[in-house]
Parts: structure tokens; C-alpha cells; sequence
């Protein structure tokens, strides 16, 4: 009895189980590559996955409102690109302010794009669809396709490059951040409100297109901010950067439990199904899988973990059903 | 301003104008100090739209509103919680997948130099469950809540705002006897401790157990206000319906015949168990019992809606077998769906369109539209139930909800291969005049010898109406009772019998 | 048996041409043909033969025009489309290199788009609780995914032998067979939207699944026909994309899903569905098709031609949203 309730409380919260799947999986891969859990390995993976997992936590907030956006490797794209651009003219080499510029430029298209949805009564996935193509056109555009290369942006570099704290330092005031925020504010609340009855908060006085409006700026802000974090990481800006990588974002929400239908979802959650996407993408090539299928991995553990979700909710609902008592 | 000073609210002259409809004519409304106040009125008389003009959800577009003797204007919700008012919605307008403590302070959280306090908040919705005697923790996920429960919360909400006035808006529509007599103690205790409490509701036992005044209104007009203990129930349905009641149900004399349909031992988990029940040609049968005793699942189970999980559908002796709606529809059981706007028609279409999208496949030839045949079919069968249109390319959004139903009905009437016609709640948010041609229709239908179920929760409709009268409780039939033996009382008791098997005798009887 | 009161309804429709002229698709005739004019100013090179030269390779996109309709009018989206010709493409290009005949490379092909429409379909119809905008997200990066894995390292295969295609890439005159091809297409599609019960069901779906449901209609059935269908028509898409560009690589159909439902949405179809008529559509997608040919004309930078069409696709969605609130506060003032 005592035992079965542990499980059950195991399972019946997200964070939990992913935890679970998290310590098996790293179980797994340990025994093929018995250094995996190295020190420098672990913070490989964090700075390799920083980008992801800092669009997750924007992202997370897009999803709660019940809305989605592709558009923003291409937001990353532009931001970056401009900062590239901005680094390899000489125009400026302030690293502080750069990453301003490119967290500035995000939040313009974050903000723009949640004004077209709320005001404008768009669908996401249309709205972000179009400027998915717009952000990663204007991003060739500004630098006339040409690359900044890493002697471009040498100093500006130094704030990502391997063994430099940057990045983590990002990744921690970022995830603590929105941790806070999501969880103990009103900010955050509200655009759990919206997403889990719009109505309900539409009517308790909630501004519904305003909440929906900072949740698109945020996932903007956290793009840009990105934008210039992968120049840094990376020494080098092309306006293809990060190409098809809201995937990756929208995964490691999907598995960090977070709902496609709006109002449920974590910021833990959402930092364990990064993780966990980011564990299995450096350990698919150590069991035999070739990086080339890489893509079709994740694609078929977005799909396999929606589905999932659907089957348990229905096992659920049918089980509250057989507790009826008539 | 004294004139105002007794009442602790008191609206005057509001009118409510939606694009094409007055949904309130200049009604008015006075609220004491500490009375539980019942409001009251058929379906689509105004009474949600009225609630959620003191809630200020609506604006009014005339007339004014008195608070404590002061005159407000409420420019939100947020505007009317401030000043004490809340509301709790028939449909509990709550967030599914967030805490019930959450839900509770939804609007008003507490918080401490920006940052959300949970644990005193979880303390504090504890508490206030305690005092509702509620049997779930602050911190379950309010979509986990039986509506009963979701409803507690609400509640709790209205208590957590310190509100001066509470409304409650068709609060026992879908409890069980046992969480009604629980919410009648919530309304006293709130009433002792100095609530104003507005209370609307069908039932008139709810009137009678909590209210000392009420306030009628009618097709959007205030008809008046009484004292509970002094106006007779016949008097009060007279207010309400707007006419003596015996002449609004022209049920006429039919030779009942063989026995058309027969449903046997039809289960669906979680939501009915072990249904039977007959009609023969010629009869109106009424099924009746609380909103979500499964009347409307077991009839949705029987046309393929959905499926049962046992038993089985027979009719004119042959055992059916349907999985989906077309199967039904095939065989001569239509049924006119309880939502109009959402399950019997598209809203967006002309009249004709919506007439003819049940047999499109039928009048099609070679997989085209005969978009002629289809218009004069449309036309025939929207004259037949004298629906108020000027052409059938008018969109279904623009007629009145009694037009709607009849276009409903005539999209049953070009089904021409009708056995069995399932009526959900046909007069849901109909007028009286219209709700008489709606009977007259299904006279009509019996006497050419079809058989029909009506799902009904109004009573005298019910009685008026019907030649059995099925009545259901909590997913079991509890009862059928016979035109000349059914009564208010009878049925009620038998709706409010909590589901054991001594009465299912009676069903076969 | 007349109506009780008498009173009789209007049955007859009523057309006329200034309603016609009125509409959206009068608009886009209008804006089509001050499109080609203002593309002969640009362009020195927009005539007529350059035009037809130039015009298989974006042809091919509408082929899958009309099934994206129809699922739109559904109410549903697929963005998968771009991912299926890519593999459609990709997989009749190795068959065509093995040495199939023909007639089986193009068999193949289209078997492909099948098979990947007909999976976007079961999933959608066995899970009817996912949107098909998550389901499609996923399959769009699945189908490209299995693409990259057959084509292994090199991420792209050239036809060996391009007689085959050749002869599909074909011209009666000098107007291409591709474009005989999409106008059937276009007629067919356009008439069964229009004039068929199958596609008043389609309408039916889209404002109303629920009433659709409980009128008898076939939903799911419907949406898993229309799935398919848009699968087949992506392999068409690929087959005559292939006859212009004698190959395949990881990028082809890139952003094709874009292009697609542009078109849609600029002629007029709601993504909230059952609004629209693929008569919009067709005139919008030969507009977006020419502005892309003179656009490459003046040499315009590719990327620049998708910023643009990305533009014309949020202003044709915020069209529907803005009229209604002018319509919305016009009614206001004269009420008020």
C-alpha cells in the first residue's frame, strides 16, 4: 500500500517522472560511454543546449496562452545577425550593449507578432508562420548574405566560448528568473489564467489581450536575447543560424508537460524536457544512431509524447467515469 | 437619495440591447439588506443577462443602479468586486488546470513585496473550504472537481472577496437532493452572517427553502416582486409563463398504437446504467429528472452519438445496430440536439442549407448538389413549421431562438424516412408564443402516427404534454409514470431518488 | 400543407454583377491585372514567352493549392506539405536512378505523398484531441528527417536519367504541360468545393464540426479523405517540381507550406474555415506566382521575394479581422 502510493505520487507529477526518465536515461548512455557524466561533458551539453532551453522558457509562456510560435530562430537570426553585422563593421563592440540591441530588437518582434494575434485576431501559427520567413529574410537582407566570420566578432566572442561563464550565467538568471516569475507573480499567473479559461479571466477583470500580447513579447525578448548569445557561443553570425531549431524548443516544452491546448505547464518541467531532448541528441550517435537521423528522432518523440498524452488523459477521464457512482 | 437608503441594491430602468435583440426592457430589481432574494423566469427572460449587469460584465445601455443609496457605474467585473458584488455562474467559470486555491484568488492573490504568498493563501482557502464543509484540498486541480465541488469553490471565492452580495445563479441545476440540502445550509449560515444573496433558480423547492422575496421577469421585462410566503404557485407560473398554462399544450387525442421502439438494459459507464424504456406509435413520451441525471446521454447513445458500452435498440421489433449518426438517421431516429446554436445548426449558413444537410446525400445526384430541388424542399418544409424568415439564404444567427428551433424542427421534417423523433429540451430558450407551435407541430406528428421522445426539465410541459412521463435520477430510470397519474410532486420525488433499485420495477409497469 | 399564417419564404437567389464586382475576387482580378502591369514596368524581361519559361518550377506549388483549401475550409492546417515533396521528390529521384521505368518513378512518387498524407490523417482521426497544427509540425520535420536519412551525407541526389521528366516538363507550344495539368486540377477541385455534396460536408466541418456531427455528416471520414488527398497532390507537386529541377536535396519544398497557405489565405480562405472558394484562391496564386517570376527577373534577392510574401500573407489575414471591426465601429456610431 505505502509503496504503491509513492509511485503513484511519482507519477502523478510531471517534474517527477521526468526526473525519472531523466536519471534512466543518463543510466543508459553511461553504459555505453562511461565518461558521459563528466563534469565537462555535463557542461558541454549545457552550453551546447543553452540557446534551446533559453527559447524553451519563452516558449513555455506562448504554449500556456494556448498559442505557438515558429518564428523564432528567425527572430534569433535577425537579432544576430545584427549584432554580426553591427561587430564586423565596427560600428560597435560593447558587448553589454550588443546583447541590449538584440534583446531590444526581439522584443519589437515578439511585441509585433502578439499584437497581430491578439489584436488582429490571427491564428498563431499563421501570424508566426509569416514572419518566420519575414525575421529570416530580413536577417539575409541586413548583412547582403555574407557571414560574420569568428575574427569579425573576436573580443565580442570571448563572452561565450568554451570555459567562459557567459552562457551559464545566462542560462541560471534566466530559468531562476521565469521560475520566479511564472510561479509567484502576477505576470506569471495571469498568463496561466488566460490560457487555462480566457473567458473566466476576461471576465475576473484580466486584460486577456494584453497578457497574451507580454507572452509573445517574452518568447521575442528571450529570441533576441538568444540572437546574441549565439554569436558569442558560436564566434560567428550567418543569417541561416539555428535554422528549423523551434522544433527542438516546442519538443522540450511538449515533454516538459507543457499542453498544446493552453494552461498547464512548468518551468521545471520545462528545463527537465530540455534536458532530456538535449541527452538524447548527444546520445543517439554513442547508440549507433547516426546524427543524420537526428531530425527524425525528435520529430517522432514530439509526436510520440502528444499522443501519449492524449492516451493517459483518456485513461484518466475514463477511470474518473468508472468512480461515478450511480 | 432616502428613497434608496432600505435597499442595499436597487436598479432602475436598464435596458440591455445585443446587435438585433433587447435582452432587457427597462426591468428593475431591489435587494434588502441580509434577504436571500429569488429571481425567476423561463428560459431567455433575462435573468443572466440582468446578473451580469450588476456584475458589470455588460454595460447597460439605459438606466441606473443604486449601491447603499449611492448611485454607481461599473465599468467591469473588477469595478463590482471591488464593491462587494460577486457572482457564481451557472457554468462555473473556472480554471480547469490550475489549483483550486488559485481559482479562489483568482483576481485578488495574496502577495508580499510582488511575490504570490501559497502558503497563506492555501491556509486561507483551506479555511474558507472548512467553513463550506468541502471534502477536497486547496491544491487539488480544480478540473478534478465534480461540478458540485467546482461550484463550492466558487463560493469560496465569492466569500474570499468579503462580498456584501452574493449571487447565485442556477446553483442545484446539476446537484444531487443531498449537495442541494449542503448548499441550503451554505445560503443560510451566509444569510445569518449579513449576505444579500440573489438566488435564481428553476426550482420552485429552492424558492420555497431559502427565499422570502421574488422578483419575476418575463420575455425581458419585470413583471413583478413578491413575498414568497403570499403568492400561490399557480399564480407565480401564471407570472412567469405569462397565461394560464392549460391552454399552451394542445396535446390531442391519439389512437396509441403498436409499440414502435424499445431500448434494453443500455449502459454507458460514467454516465447512465441499465435504461430501458418504450414508445409506441402515436405517443409523446416525456423523460424527465435533474440536468445531468444522463438524459440526453442515453439519448445520444441511442443515435449513434456517442456509444453505449451495453444493451441494445430495437425498433418495430428489429434490434438495431448503430455506431454512428448516419446509422440512426438511416433507420428513422432523428434527433433534435438540446444545443441548437452548437449541435443542430450552423449558425453561419442560410435557413436552407441547414434544413437540407441531413439528407444532402440523398437529394445529390452523381455527388452533385440539386441546389433547385434542395431550395424548394427547404421552402416547403420552413413554411410547414411557419418559421419567421423572409428567405431561406437568411444566416440561422439572425432569427430568434424559437425560429431557431423551428428551422431544427424543420430539418427533422425533411427527413422523410422519420420513425422516432428524440426532442432535447425543445423549448429551451423559447417564447411562449413559439414553444405552442412547437407543440402543435408534435401533435401534428403523433397523430400521422410517429412516435416521439421529448427530453424535457420544465415541468408543466412535461405534464402537458406527454403520455408517459420517464423520469431519471443520478443515470437510472427511477420511474415511469402514466398521463392521468403523474403530478409536480411525484416526478420530483422520483428525480430526486437517489439511484436504487426498488423503483426500477415501475419502469416496466 | 401551407404555412398556418400564410406567410411564405423566398427561395430565389439572388446574383448580381455589382455584388460580383464587390467581392474578393473581383478585387483580385483587379489587383491581378495591376500586378502585371506593374510588372512590366519593373521588369524589361516580363513578357509573355519569359513568363512561360520560367513558370513550371513555381507552378508545381499549386497543385497542392487546392487540397490546402479544402483543409483550411476544414478548419485544420497542414505544414507538413513542404516535408512530403520533399520526400516525394526525393525517393522517385533514387527510383528514376535505380533504373524504374518512368511510369513507376511517377507511380512512386505519388504513392509517397499518399502515404504520408494518409499518416497525417490516421494520426489526426485516431487522436481527434490534437490539433493537426502540433501533428503536422511534427510529421513536417519527420518526413524531411526520413528525406535527409535517404539521402545520407551528401544531402542530395541528381537524376541520372532525365528523359523521363524530361518529357513531363514538357511543352505544347510554348505554354508547358504543367500548366494544362494545374488548370484541370484547378477545375476539378474548384467544381467539387462548389457544386458537391462532398464539398458542402467540407463546409459544413469547418463552421460547425459539432452540428455537421449530429447532422449525419462523416467527419472524421472527410478529414482523413481531404489529408490523403493532400498528400497526393504534394507528390504531383514534387513529380513536375523534379521534371524542373532534375533532382532532389534536404531543402527541397522548404517553406512551400507558406507559399501554399498564402495563396489560400489571399484568395480569401478563412484559417478559421468554412469560409472561401478556391476561384480566390487560384486567381491569388497566379498573382503570388508572376510577382515571384518578376521579382527573380529584376534579380531580387531570393530571400527578399519571402520577406515579401510573408508580408502579403499576415496583411491578408488581418483583412478579415480589420473590416469587421471598422464594420463593427461604422455600426456604433449610427446606432449611437
Amino acid at each position: 500500500m505505502q509503496k504503491k502510493s509513492i509511485w503513484k505520487k511519482l507519477t502523478a507529477s510531471r517534474e517527477a517522472s521526468l526526473v525519472i526518465v531523466l536519471i534512466v536515461l543518463c543510466a543508459v548512455v553511461s553504459i555505453f560511454s562511461p565518461n558521459f557524466l563528466s563534469p565537462t561533458n555535463i557542461g558541454q551539453i549545457f552550453r551546447n543546449n543553452a540557446l534551446i532551453m533559453v527559447m524553451a522558457v519563452g516558449m513555455l509562456c506562448v504554449l500556456l496562452t494556448g498559442g505557438i510560435d515558429i518564428s523564432i530562430t528567425s527572430i534569433l537570426a535577425f537579432s544576430g545577425m545584427t549584432v554580426g553585422m553591427l561587430l564586423k563593421n565596427e560600428i560597435l563592440s560593447n558587448t553589454f550593449l550588443l546583447f541590449v540591441i538584440a534583446t531590444a530588437i526581439g522584443l519589437g518582434c515578439g511585441i509585433l507578432n502578439g499584437v497581430i494575434i491578439s489584436k488582429g485576431k490571427v491564428t498563431p501559427i499563421i501570424c508566426t508562420m509569416g514572419f518566420m520567413y519575414i525575421w529570416r529574410g530580413l536577417a539575409y537582407v541586413v548583412s547582403n548574405s555574407s557571414w560574420a566570420s569568428g575574427s569579425d566578432v573576436a573580443g565580442y566572442s570571448d563572452f561565450g566560448k568554451d570555459g567562459s561563464a557567459g552562457p551559464y550565467v545566462i542560462l541560471i538568471v534566466v530559468f531562476v528568473l521565469f521560475f520566479i516569475l511564472m510561479k509567484w507573480t502576477k505576470f506569471g499567473r495571469k498568463i496561466y489564467a488566460v490560457g487555462s479559461n480566457a473567458e473566466a479571466a476576461r471576465i475576473s477583470g484580466i486584460n486577456v489581450d494584453r497578457t497574451l500580447t507580454s507572452a509573445y513579447a517574452v518568447m521575442g525578448m528571450l529570441s533576441g536575447l538568444c540572437g546574441a548569445l549565439s554569436v558569442a557561443i558560436y564566434a560567428s553570425a550567418q543569417p541561416n543560424m539555428q535554422y528549423g531549431k523551434e522544433m527542438d524548443v516546442i519538443a522540450a516544452c511538449v515533454i516538459g508537460g507543457a499542453s498544446m491546448n493552453g494552461g498547464r505547464g512548468t518551468i521545471v518541467g520545462t528545463f527537465f524536457g530540455a534536458l532530456i531532448m538535449a541527452i538524447i541528441a548527444k546520445a543517439l550517435p554513442l547508440v549507433g544512431i547516426d546524427s543524420i537521423a537526428q531530425n527524425t528522432v525528435k520529430g517522432v518523440i514530439i509526436l510520440a509524447v502528444v499522443i501519449l498524452n492524449v492516451v493517459t488523459q483518456r485513461m484518466m477521464d475514463r477511470q474518473n467515469l468508472e468512480r461515478r457512482e450511480m | 437619495m432616502s428613497e434608496h437608503e432600505g435597499y442595499i441594491l436597487e436598479l432602475q430602468g436598464i435596458t440591455k440591447i445585443f446587435p438585433g435583440v433587447k435582452a432587457l426592457n427597462n426591468v428593475q430589481f431591489q435587494l434588502k439588506r441580509g434577504e436571500v432574494h429569488a429571481l425567476m423566469g423561463e428560459n431567455g427572460a433575462g435573468k443572466s443577462t440582468f446578473i451580469k449587469v450588476i456584475t458589470g460584465v455588460h454595460a447597460a445601455e439605459e438606466g441606473r443602479m443604486f449601491l447603499n443609496g449611492q448611485e454607481v457605474h461599473f465599468k467591469g467585473p473588477r469595478d463590482a468586486s471591488a464593491a462587494g458584488i460577486a457572482a457564481v455562474y451557472q457554468h462555473p467559470t473556472s480554471y480547469p488546470t490550475l489549483s483550486v486555491a488559485e481559482n479562489i484568488f483568482m483576481g485578488h492573490e495574496k502577495i508580499k513585496n510582488g511575490l504570490i504568498q501559497w502558503k497563506q493563501m492555501n491556509q486561507e482557502a483551506k479555511k474558507l473550504l472548512d467553513r463550506l464543509d468541502a471534502d477536497f484540498a486547496p491544491t487539488a486541480e480544480m478540473g478534478t472537481l465534480s461540478v458540485a465541488g467546482q461550484q463550492m469553490v466558487e463560493i469560496a471565492k465569492a466569500l474570499s472577496t468579503q462580498a456584501k452580495i452574493i449571487i447565485l445563479d442556477e446553483p442545484t441545476a446539476a446537484l444531487t437532493a443531498n449537495e442541494s440540502e449542503k448548499l441550503y445550509r451554505i445560503v443560510d449560515q451566509l444569510r445569518d452572517e449579513g449576505v444579500s444573496i440573489i438566488f435564481i433558480s428553476h426550482r420552485f423547492e429552492d424558492m420555497y427553502r431559502l427565499a422570502t422575496r421574488v422578483t419575476v421577469f418575463r420575455d425581458s421585462q419585470y413583471i413583478g416582486t413578491y413575498d414568497v410566503d403570499k403568492i400561490s404557485n399557480a399564480d407565480l407560473i401564471k407570472a412567469m409563463v405569462g397565461r394560464e398554462i392549460s391552454d399552451m399544450y394542445p396535446k390531442p387525442e391519439v389512437k396509441i398504437g403498436e409499440e414502435l421502439f424499445r431500448i434494453e438494459g443500455m449502459s454507458r459507464t460514467g454516465y447512465f446504467k441499465d435504461i430501458s424504456m418504450n414508445v409506441r406509435a402515436g405517443e409523446i413520451v416525456g423523460m424527465t429528472g435533474l440536468v445531468g441525471a444522463g438524459r440526453t446521454e442515453v439519448m445520444e447513445s441511442v443515435c449513434g452519438i456517442t456509444k453505449a458500452d451495453a444493451g441494445r435498440v430495437m425498433l418495430e421489433g428489429r434490434v438495431l445496430h448503430i455506431n454512428k449518426p448516419q446509422d440512426a438517421m438511416k433507420e428513422g431516429i432523428i434527433l433534435l440536439p438540446e444545443d441548437r446554436q452548437k449541435q443542430g445548426l450552423i449558425l453561419k449558413w442560410g435557413l436552407g442549407r441547414n434544413v437540407t444537410l441531413p439528407i444532402q446525400d440523398k437529394l445529390s445526384r452523381h455527388g452533385f448538389n440539386d441546389e433547385k430541388r434542395e431550395r424548394e424542399l427547404a421552402k416547403k418544409f420552413l413554411e410547414e413549421v411557419d418559421t419567421k424568415a423572409v428567405s431561406i439564404f437568411d444566416p440561422a444567427s439572425s432569427l430568434s431562438g424559437g425560429n431557431q428551433q423551428k428551422v431544427v424542427v424543420a430539418k427533422a421534417l425533411a427527413q422523410d424516412n422519420r420513425k422516432l423523433i428524440i426532442m432535447d429540451e425543445p423549448t429551451k430558450g423559447v417564447d411562449v408564443g413559439a414553444k405552442a407551435e412547437i407543440y402543435a407541430i408534435m401533435g401534428d406528428l403523433v397523430k400521422q402516427g410517429y412516435g416521439i421522445i421529448m427530453i424535457s426539465s420544465e415541468m408543466p410541459e412535461i405534464l402537458g404534454m406527454c403520455d408517459r412521463i420517464y423520469v431519471m435520477c443520478n443515470g437510472r430510470m427511477t420511474g415511469c409514470l402514466d398521463r392521468r397519474e403523474a403530478t409536480q410532486e411525484g416526478i420530483l420525488s422520483l428525480s430526486m431518488e437517489q439511484g436504487d433499485s426498488k423503483k426500477t420495477q415501475e419502469v416496466e409497469a | 400543407m401551407a404555412g398556418k399564417s400564410g406567410r411564405t419564404i423566398q427561395a430565389v437567389p439572388q446574383n448580381s454583377v455589382k455584388k460580383m464586382l464587390l467581392s474578393w475576387e473581383g478585387a483580385l482580378v483587379l489587383l491581378f491585372i495591376a500586378l502585371n502591369i506593374f510588372n512590366t514596368i519593373i521588369s524589361p524581361s516580363y513578357t509573355l514567352t519569359n513568363v512561360l519559361r520560367e513558370m513550371p518550377k513555381y507552378l508545381a506549388e499549386i497543385f497542392m493549392l487546392f487540397p490546402m483549401a479544402y483543409i483550411l475550409v476544414l478548419g485544420d492546417i497542414d505544414i507538413s506539405v513542404g516535408s512530403i515533396v520533399c520526400l516525394s521528390a526525393t525517393v522517385a529521384c533514387m527510383a528514376s536512378n535505380a533504373g524504374l521505368p518512368m511510369v513507376l518513378v511517377f507511380a512512386v512518387g505519388l504513392l509517397v505523398g499518399v502515404a504520408c498524407g494518409l499518416v497525417n490523417g490516421i494520426i489526426l482521426t485516431r487522436f481527434t484531441e490534437l490539433p493537426s497544427m502540433i501533428v503536422t509540425l511534427a510529421t513536417q520535420i519527420i518526413f524531411r528527417g526520413i528525406a535527409e536519412i535517404s539521402l545520407g551525407s551528401g544531402g542530395s541526389v541528381s537524376l541520372k536519367n532525365i528523359d523521363g521528366f524530361n518529357a513531363i516538363g514538357g511543352k505544347l507550344g510554348k505554354v508547358p504541360y504543367v500548366f494544362f495539368f494545374v488548370m484541370i486540377a484547378a477545375v476539378i477541385f474548384t467544381v467539387i468545393l462548389a457544386k458537391c455534396s462532398f464539398g458542402r460536408k467540407l463546409y459544413a466541418i469547418g463552421s460547425n464540426s459539432t452540428a455537421a456531427y449530429y447532422a449525419g455528416v462523416n467527419v472524421q471520414k472527410c478529414r482523413l479523405i481531404v489529408f490523403t488527398l493532400m498528400g497526393l497532390m504534394a507528390g504531383f507537386c514534387a513529380m513536375f517540381l523534379t521534371s524542373a529541377l532534375f533532382g532532389a536535396n534536404t531543402t527541397t519544398g522548404q517553406g512551400f507550406e507558406m507559399d501554399v497557405i498564402a495563396m489560400a489565405v489571399f484568395g480569401g480562405i478563412a484559417t478559421t474555415g468554412g469560409k472561401g472558394n478556391l476561384i480566390g484562391g487560384i486567381i491569388s496564386a497566379f498573382i503570388i506566382v508572376l510577382l515571384r517570376i518578376a521579382l527573380g527577373q529584376i534579380n531580387l534577392n531570393s530571400q527578399l521575394i519571402l520577406v515579401i510574401i510573408g508580408a502579403l500573407l499576415i496583411i491578408a489575414v488581418l483583412i478579415p479581422g480589420v473590416s469587421s471591426n471598422l464594420r463593427a465601429r461604422r455600426k456604433m456610431k449610427t446606432t449611437a
